[in-house]
């Protein structure tokens, strides 16, 4: 079940931010995704959500910028796995979905900007060493888009500018 | 995070100064009425809250992509809501107001236009005060959520390492009204260079 709109509260997950909630008003919000990477996790037992914001693909030892925690795919993935596990998440148990990853300065740049495509990589190899895989993805392309995750079902929805929500 | 230096910050500002100078009275030759170009703050990094200048980061926005080449590269990304850049368009094309309504291939052509004019006057400052040969490419056309595109430059100009320079660039009209945002950012290794121009 979707709490009422009426009840819902969105959550804007920020460019490397992370979020994890157990309320089932929140519905966890990542918008503008352009090169950036949603990972929504979902345990549908313990009714834990989880989102993050990927900026770049790795980190290569560099620590987090303080107000980006989820900077970097290795390190938001890492952290979103562990902040889910502390909130009651089984591993197992997760559902993992990704979108975003898009070449969006133009058809003609897309060959220039691989930071979209290197970030989908980072995440898929990030994710496989914890043994996860995501269950949908909705990548690359050469359009933006916004990713919503329901905490009351774990529903996730993704859109592209000025266009319907599709469930993911 | 690093800071600028009050140095370069004074440099990086007068040079987008001068910039919007000679984009605004580019502007204001095309459009046949005063445009005025601000430039309220250099700064390292962006936060969402740029994209505020053109609705929020879920707004749909057209505009162009520039990227600049030669001594020192970078990228240059204008941003207008859609429907003040159908409302530039008609300016441009000596319409009405209201007579272009979406965004089609005319419209994308002159927003285009609009890209060159105003990023070609930001490159040429930067040339012209570093004393670098400069070449803005041709406009890539963008139509899609301010933010997808304002980080997606954000993140290649980050994954380069070093420091990020954004110069967020506001337009407004006679009236006070916000028309667009303008974006420059220099690539992370052309910062000594940049430094040094400070000095």
């Amino acid at each position: 079940m979707t709490a009422p709109a009426s009840e819902q509260r969105r959550v804007a997950v920020g460019i490397g931010q992370l979020v994890v909630s157990k309320d089932p008003r929140d519905v966890l919000v990542a918008y503008g995704l352009g090169s950036c990477v949603a990972v929504a996790a979902y345990d549908v037992g313990a009714k834990v959500a989880g989102l993050v914001h990927v900026l770049l693909p790795a980190s290569e030892g560099k620590a987090s910028a303080g107000g980006e925690p989820a900077r970097f795919a290795d390190v938001g993935v890492d952290e979103l796995l562990r902040r889910l596990a502390e909130a009651g998440a089984l591993r197992a148990r997760l559902v993992i979905k990704l979108a975003g990853g898009a070449a969006v300065l133009g058809a003609a740049n897309a060959e220039k900007f691989k930071i979209g495509e290197r970030n989908a990589e980072a995440i898929q190899e990030r994710l496989q060493r914890h043994g996860l895989r995501a269950a949908s993805c909705d990548l690359g392309g050469t359009r933006g888009r916004t990713l919503e995750l329901h905490v009351a079902a774990g529903r996730t929805y993704v859109r592209m500018a000025a266009g319907a929500p599709t469930e993911l | 995070m690093a800071t600028l230096t009050a140095e370069l910050e004074g440099t990086l500002s007068r040079v987008a100064r001068d910039g919007a100078a000679r984009a605004g009275r580019g502007l204001t030759g095309l459009m046949g009425q005063e445009i005025a170009i601000h430039v309220p703050q250099v700064r390292l990094g962006t936060r969402a809250d740029a994209c505020d200048a053109v609705g929020g980061p879920e707004t749909v926005v057209l505009g162009s992509y520039l990227s600049i080449t030669g001594d020192i590269s970078g990228h240059i990304v204008l941003l207008f809501p859609v429907e003040r850049a159908l409302a530039c368009v008609d300016l441009m094309c000596g319409q009405p107001a209201g007579t272009t309504r979406e965004a089609d291939e005319i419209a994308c052509s002159a927003i285009g236009e609009l890209g060159n004019i105003v990023g070609s006057a930001f490159v040429n400052a930067l040339a012209d005060h570093a004393g670098l040969a400069l070449h803005p490419s041709p406009p890539s056309i963008l139509n899609d959520m301010a933010l997808a595109l304002v980080e997606t430059v954000y993140a290649e100009v980050l994954s380069q390492g070093g420091d990020v320079v954004m110069i967020d660039t506001v337009f407004e009209d006679a009236r006070g009204q916000t028309t667009g945002l303008l974006i420059v950012a220099p690539d992370p290794v052309c910062m000594p260079h940049l430094r040094e121009l400070a000095a």
